[in-house]
């Protein structure tokens, strides 16, 4: 087991004007289960392909176990990468997959079969063990590539988006299923993904990348409930959250937001303080974002946000129903309890309480506080 | 094992209904003709090898067939009685294969090699040098005989060894003819080889040298056994590159041996006829011995 540091890292491509990851520097600790979330394409693949040492590094420093191991070639940093495409050797049987690593590395026979074995019960592989990987279903072959890199017992596992060429259904089940492994281990998991839901449900702590540069990193509360930018509030949370840009309207005795129009239906309410905070700040507009959780139908008596909307499309889910809705042209999402009467077409008020709404720069896109 | 049952279900289903297709029984009669009329020469060359060397010219091999208790190995026995005296079909036998053996390995081994660097290895130019190897395909062997006899003999006058007129002249040229189209055939083959494969193998602690031979090499087997089988082939038909360049040699292979037998005059149709059949069947042990490689779907699971 050990801690991963990374410092400065740093990949540019040449013919690219851009770096594809920008100057990261995140601490792992010991046992810790972080995942790298962000869009296609953000440099997190890339920074997993550095600390495999499957990429160089252009420049900044990794550190597995106390040591820089920038030059060191991928067999030497004790660490076990699974794949997204899984890369099973398909000329070997699902046993001879788990244990070419060890094979590799002269470990004594018997050594290699306990290990095998070992692995296999815990991945429930034991009667699949002499079949080769073509036999296998998605699952189970995404289980031996997992067994490929628990046998090697490493001292960091990283995995490529694992769960993405597996269904809805076993995507949910071997979600849980690499939770309970990593709380059996105790392992340092590094774990890419672009699904925010694998992210907010497997890590301790979770690092968003977009455009190559790291935009927060932290326990899925702090990013759910203090994101650090637009971006981050924007991509944790499903359905995401909403954003309505509002004019700070200071003509009047209490400070408060209305939409951009002359005659919005959008109004923000704020406490005493924010009104004297928003009374000496600089600029017309801000941000203002509202998660559709957050959202109920009806209005509030404290201060917050309200919003008179047309009901566009209704998603009914079972227990709630997704509201589509049309306020000042701005598109709004709330989620409702089943239970609600709203039809298509209604104009109903939408509302959420201050403490729930987040405000942010609309230049530099930070959160206010 | 539910999902296992049910596949099985419809592959039976699947069966069932290509036997219901109604124009699988006329093709299958097309292809048997077009088969039988391809094999009439070889086995018109069989029987003829099977009749007296005194029966030949007397009545068409086909009255053979008729009278089969006349057919005989002696001319087998004949040809083979004489052993490996220089010149015999025995000789020629071996010196046959003191060629093709080497000439084939030589190309399999070197064109492994080759795609392997050319597909996973890094370093600059890969594009440029495996365009030149496919555009010396092009290159006629013809063109290159007098050119490659002449280079032999500079070599013979600068460092004293002359491959000219040896067996191991002959194997170098068939291996520099073979390697442009090997080289051409396991590149293509490779890069149909995920490179997560290899970067798995070398994360798991695999240097180089064990990436190719444990992961690359097994992956690669059956397009190894098809160049195998075409190159054994290519160089076991060669009578050109023989003749040109073997000279003088009292050993000559097969295919000289037989090429000997056509006199101005009259030709000895019985040693062209045994010595034709003996010919054809080590290409044949090759390609049954090589035919299990013939594996298809071999990177099935490997990826997704």
């Amino acid at each position: 087991m050990a801690s991963v540091v990374l410092r400065n890292l740093t990949k540019q491509y040449s013919g690219n004007n851009a770096p594809s990851l920008d100057m990261l520097n995140l601490e792992i600790a010991d046992g810790e289960f972080v995942c790298l979330v962000g869009p296609s394409g953000c440099g997190k693949t890339t920074a997993l392909r550095m600390i495999a040492g499957l990429e160089d590094v252009t420049s900044g420093e990794i550190e597995i176990g106390g040591r820089i191991v920038n030059d060191l070639p991928s067999r030497d940093r004790d660490i076990a990468l699974v794949f997204q495409s899984y890369a099973l050797y398909p000329h070997l049987t699902v046993a001879d997959n788990m244990s070419f690593g060890l094979k590799l590395r002269k470990v004594p026979k018997a050594e290699i079969e306990q290990a095998v074995q070992s692995a296999a019960k815990i991945l429930d592989l034991v009667d699949l063990l002499k079949r080769k990987p073509a036999q296998l279903s998605g699952g189970q072959r995404q289980r031996v590539a997992l067994g490929r890199a628990l046998v090697r017992d490493p001292a960091v596992f990283l995995m490529d988006e694992p769960l993405s060429n597996l269904d809805a259904k076993l995507r949910v089940q071997t979600r849980a299923e690499i939770a309970q492994l990593h709380h059996r281990l105790q392992a340092t998991m590094l774990y890419v993904t672009h699904d925010q839901v694998e992210a907010m449900t497997m890590a301790d702590r979770i690092a968003v990348i977009n455009l190559g540069v790291l935009e927060q990193y932290g326990t899925p509360r702090d990013l759910y409930n203090f994101p650090n930018n637009q971006f981050v509030a924007g991509f944790i949370g499903s359905p995401s959250m909403n954003f309505v840009s509002m004019r700070i309207n200071r003509d009047v005795e209490r400070v408060h937001l209305t939409g951009m129009s002359a005659d919005s239906n959008i109004k923000v309410t704020l406490t005493d303080e924010q009104s004297d905070i928003l009374r000496k700040s600089d600029g017309s507009d801000i941000v203002v974002g509202v998660r559709p959780e957050h959202l109920i139908e009806g209005s509030i008596d404290h201060a917050g946000f309200s919003a008179v909307a047309k009901v566009e499309v209704i998603e009914f889910l079972g227990n709630d129903e997704h509201i589509h809705a049309t306020s000042d042209e701005t598109d709004l999402v709330a989620i409702l309890n089943a239970h609600s009467s709203v039809a298509r077409g209604d104009s109903i008020t939408l509302s959420a309480p201050l403490d729930t709404v987040h405000f942010f720069d609309p230049t530099s896109g930070l959160r206010l506080s | 094992m539910a999902n296992i049952v049910q596949s099985t279900d419809l592959t039976k289903r699947r069966r069932g209904l290509s036997r219901r297709l109604p124009t699988r029984g006329p093709s299958n009669i097309i292809l048997g003709i077009i088969a039988i009329v391809w094999l009439v020469p070889t086995v018109s060359l069989l029987v003829i090898s099977l009749r007296p060397e005194a029966d030949f010219g007397v009545s068409g091999w086909w009255k053979a067939l008729l009278a089969p208790s006349s057919l005989t190995f002696s001319n087998y026995r004949v040809l083979f009685d004489q052993g490996f005296v220089a010149g015999g079909l025995l000789d020629s036998l071996m010196t046959s294969i003191e060629i093709t053996v080497p000439a084939t390995l030589l190309v399999v081994l070197f064109a492994c090699f080759a795609g392997h660097s050319l597909v996973f290895g890094r370093w600059r130019g890969r594009d440029v040098v495996f365009l030149i190897v496919v555009g010396l395909m092009v290159v006629p062997v013809q063109v290159a005989l007098i050119p490659v006899v002449q280079f032999y003999h500079e070599l013979g006058n600068l460092f004293g060894l002359n491959p000219y007129g040896t067996i191991p002249g002959v194997i170098i040229f068939h291996v520099a003819f073979g390697l442009p189209f090997g080289i051409f055939l396991m590149r293509n083959f490779m890069s149909g080889i995920p490179k997560d494969l290899l970067e798995a193998a070398r994360m798991e602690g695999a240097g180089e040298w064990k990436v190719f031979y444990r992961i690359v090499l097994p992956l690669a087997l059956p397009a190894l056994a098809s160049l195998a089988i075409f190159q054994f082939i290519w160089v076991w038909n060669d009578l050109l590159v023989a003749l040109v360049f073997l000279g003088g040699n009292a050993h000559t292979p097969l295919t000289v041996f037989l090429y000997d037998q056509n006199h101005e005059l009259q030709a000895n149709y019985w040693i062209i006829s045994t010595g034709a059949i003996v010919s054809v069947i080590v290409p044949l042990i090759v390609f049954f011995s090589f035919q299990r490689y013939f594996v298809r779907g071999v990177l099935a699971g490997a990826v997704k």
